[in-house]
């Protein structure tokens, strides 16, 4: 099917249209995103984290624009290796994730994945990935099966501007559109694939213009904006729905934490994140947004931050309760039965 | 210079003093309506290249100096390098450029702001005029920063009826010509759009804008682009073309209204299936809508109207910019307060006689 222009904008989700339990809903998200990712910044530093992770605090608005309209029962995601806020995003329960980082049983992956892969399909989750640009063919697969399905889900996938270098998210892009698939590709254009500047390693002005090399439509949008996101990700995502084919976001923002916990980051501008943290915050924008136009209180903001403050603390005691696999699960969750 | 330079006299010697300045915004054209309609993609290597041939035909043409404003997007970055290939090539060691000054910020925004902060610099400098490559939001955000220095408006953006199509290379002409005194500089000024929006707190936001200001019903800004019929209510236009794209195409197809006439254009709209009647116009790019009308007025200069929606956000050129609710008071008027505007069509035939021609044979 393809859309036509009188079918196009008419009555496209517009940021406007969230209501008072919506918005609480896209505020609580990302304070869980941002709560989380601090505490585990903390955590790590004590050396109880066995592994690498990677932080996604200061993008919270894309996890959260975007899956705002994503169903968990047909709709599927694929991350990347800074997954955790796609994770909560789309649904996944916090407590096994701190778990799952912690290394324990009681954890998403039953402690045996930990920070980079994160999965659960129950949840339409299909992984955080250590493979960079490993997300982007995953959600060809799924966007077909949804497609050859026919029940309308729509598979979006969530890469780094590294990952938009990589020959995986080029082959998973012309598939997609040869297959006009309902899949939606998020470039999320932090400024730094490791060390490497973005506006040194992508060959293109922006991620969004090779869209025009694979047939689709390419947007730009600023990802310290959650409402900007939920409003481009929306007309996307319905155009994939209605079977309009795939497109590319390019989210453009910065993180607030080093590649991996650990990073000195000398290969960033000395006020950079600070700058962001103060002017740019996705957070502290959306407050000042909602409370200028009197959608919602402060009390009732303060409200949320509390309860996600008592669940992240709640999350780490218990994970650190928990016990980590035996010897007797090293041949377990290997293979899947289908 | 040129080996006939060798032979002949320099038609156009360079002109001490002589100056403009070149704004290309790196980040126009990548918005929503990409998805929503089939919006142009204009890319920075084609920006970089109009930049290139103003370059080449101001400095043909006597110009000394040129401001260039720099960005992380590689368009800066490509007339460096170009000017040094072409100059290094012997088929092209020739040309004469004029003096490439790269203008940096102390501290870049990566929005709006940089292209004000860029114009101000430019306008301080002593250049002649200022040229934008951009769309209606760059010419706007240009304004509060040129003061009185002329602006030449190119279009490179989605939506655009303030900034012209116009070949770079003839644009340059007109540039060139008016920086080297051989033709005179635009005396009027054009219309510009005065939105003020008086907070419950007392606080006053100004707004301004070229074209045409739309109040609205979307409760947020969003993606700024606005295309929704259904969603506008009041549109004040400083002028409405009848081939204009965007908003400001509703106003040209009920009421056209020329840039240099002194009058604007107001129309009162409402969800098309409640209307009276509706018209058919050309939102966005591909994208022609029909818009419900309650009826079109002329836009008298210097008179504040008040906007009568409670609730909603106000467009700015196409653009969601301010949201205001019940407690805030707004106000939109015309004024013939804008930049002064190069007309290159007008510049080239006015400065016609003084385009010199030189003799073949001697």
């Amino acid at each position: 099917m393809t859309q036509t222009l009188s079918t196009l904008g008419s009555d496209a989700p517009d940021a406007s249209a969230l209501s008072e339990a919506q918005l609480l809903d896209v505020y609580r998200t990302m304070r869980s995103i941002r709560a989380f990712e601090d505490r585990v910044h903390e955590e790590f530093a004590t050396g109880d984290i066995p592994g690498f992770v990677h932080l996604y605090a200061g993008e919270e608005a894309s996890a959260t624009g975007v899956c705002a309209h994503l169903d968990q029962d047909r709709d599927t995601i694929a991350s990347t290796h800074r997954g955790h806020g796609h994770c909560i995003a789309k649904g996944v329960d916090i407590k096994p994730m701190m778990a799952e980082i912690l290394g324990k049983t009681t954890g998403s992956c039953h402690g045996k994945g930990g920070s980079m892969h994160i999965a659960d399909l129950s949840k339409g989750m299909l992984g955080a990935n250590g493979i960079v640009g490993g997300g982007p063919p995953l959600i060809c697969g799924t966007a077909l099966a949804a497609k050859i399905k026919g029940d309308g889900g729509v598979g979006v996938a969530f890469f780094g501007d590294g990952a938009s270098n990589q020959g995986t998210t080029m082959e998973a892009l012309n598939l997609a559109s040869v297959w006009n698939l309902p899949a939606v590709f998020v470039a999320e254009n932090n400024g730094y694939g490791e060390a490497a500047a973005s506006t040194w390693s992508v060959s293109a002005d922006n991620i969004a213009d090779r869209a025009a090399g694979f047939g689709m439509p390419g947007v730009i949008v600023d990802g310290f904006d959650v409402f900007a996101v939920y409003e481009v990700a929306g007309e996307a995502i319905r155009r994939a729905r209605e079977g309009g084919g795939p497109t590319l976001l390019e989210v453009k923002f910065t993180r607030y934490y080093g590649h991996f916990e650990g990073d000195q980051q000398t290969y960033r501008g000395k006020d950079e994140i600070q700058n962001a943290k103060e002017n740019l915050d996705c957070l502290k924008r959306f407050r000042k947004r909602v409370a200028d136009s009197g959608r919602l209180t402060d009390a009732q903001l303060d409200e949320v931050d509390a309860q996600v403050a008592q669940l992240i603390e709640e999350a780490v005691t218990e994970a650190k309760a928990a016990p980590v696999p035996g010897p007797e699960d090293l041949v377990t969750d290997v293979y899947v039965k289908y | 210079m040129s080996e006939m330079s060798s032979h002949w006299p320099d038609p156009f010697p360079v002109v001490e003093g002589s100056a403009i300045g070149i704004i290309p915004n790196p980040m126009s054209g990548r918005d929503i309506r990409r998805i929503i309609s089939q919006a142009s993609v204009f890319p920075n290597t084609e920006k970089a290249s109009m930049v290139l041939r103003i370059l080449r035909t101001v400095g043909t043409l006597g110009v000394e100096r040129v401001l260039l404003s720099t960005d992380t997007f590689g368009i800066a970055a490509g007339v460096h390098r170009e000017i040094k290939r072409m100059s290094g090539a012997r088929s092209t060691a020739h040309v004469r450029w004029p003096k490439v000054e790269f203008l940096t910020l102390e501290r870049p925004t990566g929005t709006a702001t940089d292209t004000t902060a860029f114009a101000e610099t430019m306008a301080g400098q002593c250049s002649a005029a200022v040229v934008l490559l951009g769309g209606d939001g760059t010419m706007r955000a240009a304004v509060p920063g040129l003061g009185d220095t002329p602006m030449l408006a190119l279009s490179t953006g989605t939506n655009n009826a303030f900034p012209v199509m116009i070949e770079a290379t003839v644009a340059g002409m007109a540039l060139g010509m008016i920086a080297t005194g051989l033709a005179p500089e635009p005396t009027a000024h054009a219309k510009l759009l005065h939105v003020e929006v008086t907070r419950a707190n007392g606080g006053v936001q100004h707004e301004v804008a070229l074209v045409d200001v739309c109040v609205n019903t979307l409760g947020e800004i969003g993606a700024r682009a606005l295309w929704k019929a259904d969603s506008l209510r009041e549109l004040y236009c400083t002028f409405a073309e009848p081939h204009s794209i965007g908003l400001a195409s509703i106003a040209g197809r009920l009421r056209p209204t020329g840039r240099h006439e002194p009058r604007g254009v107001a129309v009162r709209l409402a969800d098309p299936s409640v209307a009276a009647h509706t018209v058919l116009a050309p939102l966005a790019p591909g994208l022609l809508e029909s818009v419900g009308v309650l009826g079109s007025t002329e836009l008298q200069l210097n008179v504040p109207h008040p906007v009568e929606l409670d609730r909603g956000t106000i467009a700015l050129d196409g653009e969601r910019e301010v949201e205001f609710g019940p407690d805030d008071a707004v106000t939109v008027t015309l004024a013939q307060d804008g930049p002064r505007v190069i007309d290159v069509p007008a510049v080239l035939a006015a400065s016609a006689p003084a385009w010199p021609t030189t003799r073949v044979s001697p």
